[in-house]
């Protein structure tokens, strides 16, 4: 696949370059004291080429940009909406801003009210901080533009159904939203637009970390999608690349940490998809008779569900995937098996051959047949049980007296023996260890210490005399 | 009834020293505390280098050895140790003194408790050690949570292991019984309750209600609820017990295990007093 990015990041910084070249246009600047008045008289004189300076201030009300201009913020100049509609609207091709605070939108969604809104093409909106707004960067028919670098977060305080897409893309093709970090708003959104890149950008406390509807040769590569609803639907769409994603802690209702709805030809590579309620749903995909689907290097652990599909999935490849400690690492819902789906080569936390030529892959094929997994697949509310040692001693059972023996849900016939980890994916700040290391040598400390000084009790004495005499 | 609280404190501290002698207490700390060892070992061969963790091997392994060696340890310490010390005559001579019959159960429970917490603590403690050490993250507040609520599950299986001796006449027979109780508490209990949701249909709070009759469950349902926040691992019934009991369900499980714990003391106790040492 030609990667699009490419041509949109060389087309960025053209624009870029002539919007800072003197030779083009002239440098307009506006102090920190010039109030609103200041900086909308300055953007109603610029023209086409022109750079805009602003060194810092605060400037309330809503501010248009109709002509192609660079818009540079140095020391955070403010922009605030005073919380009614769009606070900064673009409507004009090739206009750049960059190092802007962009704060306080209006909250209506029947509105759309955007801390930004871009109408026109080429538009590239680099490093600026997007707060307390209902929809963050709003791409409406806009092409090959730029959303780099941002942080957007949206109204805390708005109830997840009241809140506005932090980055939303709608008709605007070749759209590149790459190193933004996103925070309490609904989806990362493509809509329409093919050839979009999705890269880089951390999406936390969202309904979809990132949501793409009806795209065509778009990638999905090297985000991270933690504590949302969903990590990642993807939606209607071929020709995907989804690559080095960091899917975590995503445990809405639905809790997927990648959902793939009717896509075909979309390859899922070197994604890191831990702790969420479904690792991978897999619903209807490939839709197509000519399309395939491929899950290749991907980490899947400690989900409840490693993979949820439906006995109808075919086409599809599953090979050199770690799967590690979900609960269950393939769920077919309904009970039954997904016969069409090729399963060669990967990890299973779980298996229990053994690999007498010492080639990596285990010398019997891996069969996924629990009975307790059998019977939570038809009754859900059994899951209660789940870490129960009765479990256990059922599954043991079960494997020492094979008269219940469930139908296996899959048979990896050459399973690898360690677990293949991609070195594509981001590592998540780590917490420190330190407090739990000395709690837990203080606790040491104290049952030695426990331990020990009960064994001087040299001074133990009788029980003392009851003055009233009352013996037991 | 007049308690002298420095009675107890005597009490309590025999208790400790004879419990310190004790074999089979030894052997139970130490056994807990090579497994728990082994288990947070092996489960952290994972994605701690990634900064990332789940509610993968290392937790649900913990809870599992919880659920099979912590009732053990308290069944049979609280069956042996009352009634042993029965058949010895040791608990005559006991009553014998000036000693009230609530002072000296006092005395030995809390006493038998405080071994049981000092075997836990150490387990834990090197757990925690070989967890920290390979960075895991695990939090303090949930580190010391578990071990709480794993004191309590100690407490409510002692409590009932006193029960067990104060109704059973030797102490083969406490033993025995105290065995099977716990076969019951860890196995038998939950395939009824499997075997009886498959054959009626059994409603989800219903289920939820069942389920907290078993000890061992109720120190699950706490654990995994302290470790993730909500008990939505578990399915609907977990979904169903989060969202009905809210932020209050810790506190319900909780009061619930402290139930069996009152509840097992005090069977022994007016077993006691009115049968006496014999």
């Amino acid at each position: 696949m030609v990667k699009p990015s490419v041509t949109i990041i060389i087309a960025c910084l053209v624009t870029y370059a002539s919007g800072a070249a003197d030779s083009l246009g002239s440098t307009r600047i506006v102090g920190s004291d010039a109030g609103p008045k200041g900086l909308f008289d300055t953007l109603v004189d610029a023209v086409d080429g022109d750079t805009v300076l602003v060194t810092g201030g605060r400037f309330d009300g809503h501010i248009v940009i109709d002509r192609s201009i660079t818009l540079i913020g140095q020391d955070w100049p403010v922009i605030d909406g005073g919380g009614t509609g769009t606070v900064v609207t673009v409507s004009a091709p090739d206009v750049t801003i960059r190092g802007c605070v962009i704060r306080n939108s209006g909250v209506l969604l029947e509105a759309e009210n955007a801390g930004l809104a871009v109408g026109a093409d080429r538009v590239a909106v680099v490093g600026n901080r997007i707060e307390d707004v209902l929809f963050g960067v709003y791409l409406r028919q806009a092409d090959s533009c730029l959303v780099r670098a941002n942080r957007i977060a949206g109204y805390a305080t708005l109830a997840p159904a009241r809140r506005g897409d932090l980055v939303r893309a709608w008709y605007s093709k070749h759209a590149s939203i790459e190193d933004n970090v996103l925070e309490e708003g609904r989806d990362l959104i493509v809509w329409f637009s093919d050839y979009s890149v999705v890269r880089g950008n951390t999406v936390s406390n969202a309904r979809y970390g990132v949501h793409l509807m009806y795209d065509s040769d778009c990638e999905v590569s090297d985000n991270v999608f933690i504590h949302n609803s969903v990590g990642a639907y993807l939606m209607y769409s071929r020709r995907l690349v989804v690559q080095g994603n960091t899917m975590a802690y995503n445990r809405g209702p639905s809790g997927f940490g990648l959902g793939l709805k009717d896509l075909d030809d979309t390859d899922v590579t070197d994604n890191f998809i831990v702790d969420n309620r479904v690792g991978i749903f897999v619903d209807n995909s490939p839709r197509e008779i000519d399309s395939s689907m491929l899950y290749k290097h991907n980490v899947i652990a400690y989900n409840d569900q490693g993979v949820r599909l439906h006995a109808s999935v075919e086409r599809t490849r599953v090979t050199i995937n770690s799967f590690m400690d979900n609960y269950e690492h393939v769920s077919v819902p309904g009970g039954g098996h997904a016969p069409r789906v090729e399963w060669y080569g990967n990890y299973w936390s779980d298996y229990e051959g053994y690999d007498a030529d010492g080639d990596g892959t285990g010398d019997v094929p891996y069969r996924s047949e629990k009975l307790f997994e059998d019977l939570i697949g038809r009754h859900p509310k059994l899951r209660l049980f789940v870490y129960s040692p009765a479990i256990q001693a059922m599954s043991l059972a079960a494997r020492a007296f094979p008269v219940v023996r469930p139908q296996p849900k899959l048979i990896d016939n050459t399973p690898r023996l360690m677990p293949y980890f991609t070195s594509r994916s981001r590592v998540i700040d780590k917490r420190s260890a330190l407090p739990l290391g000395a709690a837990c040598v203080t606790f040491i400390g104290l049952g030695i210490v426990m331990g020990l000084k009960t064994g001087l009790g040299g001074n133990v004495k009788g029980p003392r005399e009851r003055r009233r005499g009352g013996a037991g | 009834m007049t308690i002298e609280l420095r009675n107890v404190v005597l009490l309590v501290r025999k208790e400790v020293v004879e419990a310190r002698r004790n074999r089979w207490v030894l052997l139970y700390a130490t056994v807990f505390a090579v497994l728990s060892l082994a288990l947070s070992w092996m489960g952290l061969a994972g994605l701690s280098g990634y900064g990332l963790s789940g509610f993968g091997r290392t937790a649900a392994s913990m809870i599992n050895l919880v659920m099979l060696t912590v009732p053990l340890m308290g069944l049979t310490l609280g069956a042996t140790s009352l009634a042993g010390e029965r058949e010895r005559g040791t608990l005559l001579f006991m009553a014998s003194q000036p000693l009230t019959r609530f002072e000296v159960l006092a005395g030995k429970f809390i006493g038998m408790a405080v071994a049981l917490l000092g075997a836990l603590v150490v387990g834990f403690g090197l757990s925690g050690v070989v967890i920290a050490y390979y960075g895991g993250t695990t939090s303090v507040g949930q580190y010391v949570g578990l071990l709480g609520l794993t004191f309590i599950l100690a407490m409510a299986t002692l409590g009932i292991g006193m029960a067990v001796a104060s109704l059973t006449q030797r102490t083969d027979t406490a033993i025995g019984v105290a065995l099977f109780t716990w076969l019951v508490l860890v196995v038998i209990g939950d395939l009824g309750i499997i075997g009886g949701s498959l054959l009626a249909d059994v409603g989800i709070s219903r289920m939820f209600a069942l389920v907290l009759i078993n000890p061992l469950q109720v120190f699950k349902l706490a654990a995994i609820l302290t470790i993730r926040g909500s008990l939505d691992v578990l399915g609907p019934v977990g979904v169903y017990a989060t969202r009905a009991h809210g932020g209050s369900l810790l506190a319900l499980l909780v009061a619930v295990s402290m139930v069996w714990v009152v509840a097992g003391f005090c069977v022994s106790y007016g077993v006691f007093r009115r049968k006496g040492a014999v």
